[in-house]
């Protein structure tokens, strides 16, 4: 299978994965190993305000690459949603459409994170 | 620059510089470019006499005799010729086929298109150790079977099957010709097929250091004391005995035919040489833990190793070993997604460890720092996505 560069940089460094911990640490998973793809982000919220997050993720490059992208991107004022949408996502990363549903995963994943940040 | 480390071997082999010097005689004008099949001039009378011995090289190596080899362009044809022309010829006499699910796919595809013709085709699943018992075989056989079909040597796990039992199953029974397809058995597992009692076999030249492209389906002259008979697929010219019509292509059989010489003839020593690096790699991926060997190395030929890898997701495996590792997966890989590898999943493999295997394929030009280097490239790839996935062992 074919990667665009963009892709295959977030795969070879994924910075960012690893977990938090601490009493402001929110954490959010979704998608399962049977299902091909788990991803689980830690989000550290302070004041509404997301300042670190970090990510593990077992699945094919296309999810690991995006997961790494959303620690990245992902800071800045807590809201229930992706820095970009799975759409833009898609279309950054060169993701086929039949693997989108990975994204979906991602998607879920963060926003389990956030919603704890949301509710407190 | 250096290139990635190659452990494909099972899915095609270097040409043989011997064998590259020996096709080249064949192409120029200073060469033996003539037809084989004209026999008015020397020009054809000198590529004839070429591609009589390559024949003659091809039949040694496979216990055969020279009047069984029929060229083709490779195992698929010739798994395509051997399942269609026995289909075709004998449906008065049946419509039924057995063949094995972890057969390649240039053999179940045929099935499953004779399938949509109208015949019936019984799959047997292998034991865990990837093993057709030949109970199997004759439990699945029926008055109206007209072929059995089933592989020599694995393509993915390396398994070999016991033939020359499933061959006496058949014989036994009568009607259900044997079709071994044996792509991968030369110059990796003895072969023999007049010992092996088989009615018609797959070889390919690519598996053993030779061409792409160029293949044979041995046709048995002399079991149970009559031809097998087939129904040509194409025709046009009635080379090999109207059975593959079209012009030899005179440098292809003689690269097949030096390849298996060279196989023929090579020092029982290769064999251990490649035997003991498996083992070598199989111990050094062992020591990650999690890991799963698949097929039975009791039954499997020393050149294939394959392994299940707890813990990664296949494809990023393969994308993590990348420029450092050349191998391969039995999975289905489209450019969309993957697929378990329906080998392992016969083999009664959960989903998640077939999709994430490696099949290790060692050669004639494999050496201990390729295995080592395999070895650290994987071990670096799987912990690395153990991590990542926040696997715990």
């Amino acid at each position: 299978m074919k990667y665009s560069e963009l892709t295959l940089r977030y795969f070879d460094t994924a910075a960012g994965a690893g977990v938090l911990t601490g009493l402001d640490v929110y954490r959010g998973s979704a998608g399962s190993r049977a299902q091909g793809a788990w991803v689980q982000f830690d989000v550290r919220a302070n004041s509404g305000i997301i300042q670190a997050a970090r990510f593990l993720a077992f699945g094919c490059p296309h999810t690991i690459a995006v997961s790494a992208w959303v620690a990245e991107h992902g800071l800045g004022p807590v809201r229930a949603a992706l820095p970009e949408s799975v759409q833009g996502l898609s279309e950054r990363f060169a993701v086929p459409v039949e693997k989108r549903g990975r994204l979906l995963i991602v998607e879920d994943a963060w926003v389990a994170a956030v919603a704890g940040a949301l509710q407190r | 620059m250096n290139r990635p480390v190659y452990l494909d071997n099972a899915a095609t082999t270097p040409v043989d510089p011997r064998v590259a010097a020996a096709m080249a005689q064949c192409l120029g004008l200073e060469g033996e470019f003539g037809n084989p099949g004209s026999a008015s001039h020397d020009y054809g009378a000198a590529a004839h006499a070429l591609v009589e011995t390559a024949r003659a090289q091809v039949a040694a190596c496979a216990g055969a005799s020279p009047d069984e080899v029929v060229w083709t362009s490779g195992a698929t044809e010739a798994n395509n010729l051997a399942i269609f022309g026995v289909a075709h010829y004998y449906r008065e006499q049946g419509r039924h086929i057995v063949t094995a699910r972890t057969e390649h796919k240039a053999v179940l595809d045929p099935c499953r298109e004779l399938e949509r013709r109208g015949w019936r085709v019984t799959y047997l699943t292998p034991d865990s150790a990837g093993l057709i018992h030949p109970d199997q075989v004759a439990a699945a056989l029926r008055a109206d079977t007209v072929l059995t079909s089933i592989m020599h040597v694995n393509n993915e796990t390396g398994v070999v099957q016991d033939i020359s039992a499933i061959a006496a199953v058949c014989a036994q029974h009568g009607g259900a010709r044997l079709h071994v397809d044996a792509a991968q058995s030369i110059g990796k597992s003895a072969l023999d097929f007049a010992a092996l009692g088989a009615d018609l076999m797959s070889l390919s030249a690519h598996k053993v250091y030779g061409p792409k492209g160029a293949g044979a389906l041995l046709v048995s002259r002399r079991a149970r004391g009559a031809p097998v008979h087939l129904t040509a697929l194409q025709f046009g010219g009635g080379q090999e005995r109207g059975l593959r019509a079209g012009t030899v292509a005179t440098h292809q059989v003689v690269g097949m035919g030096l390849a298996f010489e060279l196989a023929r003839t090579a020092p029982p020593s290769e064999s251990d040489r490649i035997a003991v690096m498996r083992e070598r790699l199989w111990k050094g991926l062992a020591a990650l833990g999690g890991t799963f060997r698949n097929g039975d190395p009791a039954h499997s030929v020393p050149h294939v190793l394959n392994v299940s890898f707890e813990g990664v997701e296949g494809e990023s495996l393969l994308a993590a070993v990348r420029g450092r590792l050349a191998v391969s997966t039995g999975s289905a890989c489209n450019s969309t997604s993957r697929e378990p590898s329906y080998v392992l999943r016969a083999l009664g493999r959960d989903p998640i460890l077939s999709e994430s295997s490696l099949r290790f394929g060692l050669g004639r030009f494999t050496g201990e720092g390729d295995i080592d280097t395999a070895i650290a490239v994987v071990a670096e790839a799987v912990s690395r996505l153990r991590r990542l996935g926040g696997f715990l062992g």
